[in-house]
């Protein structure tokens, strides 16, 4: 298991990033598994009738994505909260990048501020956002 | 111009949504759609071995609760087209199998803001998630905006 203990994180910190491959297929899955199966967030016809470019993924599976590069970076960590902001519409079948770093240490409950954002190969932030995470001491 | 709507319409709850409890199917599932590999969330047998003992949900699990009613039915309309603005998610307690979650609706917030391209109105839902012991689990705040 990863675990990154409060001790050893400094502001300004990155959080490793994850490059990830989109597929249609997996925005299908989650939309199935979060009961959003919809045209928007599952064919690209259905969703061109919607006046979208193509399908695309829900704003929520973005968070769970972002959600997840904190779970990948540090699995004793638990989300507090996270906040994101979908800026554009994300649309699969292409590289996606998901970044962040800590910005903020609380020392009184063992916090970290992180900013998090998911970007396209072309440096776009589409999702946004920040998270307040609880992460394990040494002591 | 000050933005003129019925004051008395927050912090109301408009609706109560029971769910049925959580499967441990359930939580591998969406996990699995996000690609988790973290064993709280995907591998029960090492979970039990961890700090909850046993399976937990990943962290924006309860964002596919869905409630029977999205908005109450006299939304504010100020604008011609809605979006999906943001979401917010604070989380106080693990969603575990078989827990039965029920979700408060409220409008929490009605706000403008003056951008470069103009006026964008802001309806804040709110779902509260509690647990069988009445245990609050999580706030969503649903940032629709409207333009």
């Amino acid at each position: 298991m990863s675990i990154v203990y409060f001790e050893d994180i400094e502001e300004g910190d990155e959080i490793p990033f994850i490059d990830l491959f989109l597929s249609k297929d997996q925005v299908r899955q989650y939309a199935r598994t979060a009961h959003m199966y919809v045209p928007r967030f599952t064919d690209d016809e259905g969703a061109r009738a919607e006046g979208l470019p193509g399908m695309i993924a829900p704003g929520v599976m973005s968070m769970g994505l972002l959600a997840r590069m904190i779970s990948d970076w540090n699995q004793a960590a638990m989300i507090k909260r996270i906040g994101t902001t979908f800026r554009s519409p994300v649309l699969p079948d292409r590289n996606l990048h998901l970044r962040g770093a800590v910005t903020q240490k609380n020392e009184d409950d063992h916090t970290v501020e992180c900013d998090i954002w998911m970007e396209n190969d072309e440096g776009e932030r589409w999702v946004i956002g920040t998270t307040t995470v609880a992460v394990p001491t040494k002591s | 111009m000050a933005l003129e709507f019925d004051r008395s319409m927050l912090g109301k709850v408009f609706d109560e949504t029971p769910f049925p409890p959580v499967t441990k199917e359930e939580i591998l599932e969406f996990a699995a759609a996000l690609g988790e590999t973290n064993p709280l969330y995907t591998n029960e047998a090492a979970a039990i071995k961890g700090p909850y003992g046993g399976l937990i949900a990943p962290p924006t699990f309860v964002t596919k609760l869905r409630a029977q009613k999205f908005t109450p039915e006299h939304l504010p309309r100020f604008g011609k087209v809605g979006f999906d603005g943001g979401r917010d998610l604070e989380i106080y307690a693990p969603v575990r199998p078989g827990d039965e979650l029920t979700m408060l609706s409220t409008i929490h917030d009605i706000y403008e803001k003056t951008g470069r391209t103009g006026s964008m109105y802001f309806i804040v839902i709110r779902n509260e998630v509690k647990n069988q012991k009445g245990e609050k689990v999580a706030v969503i705040d649903h940032r629709i905006m409207q333009r």
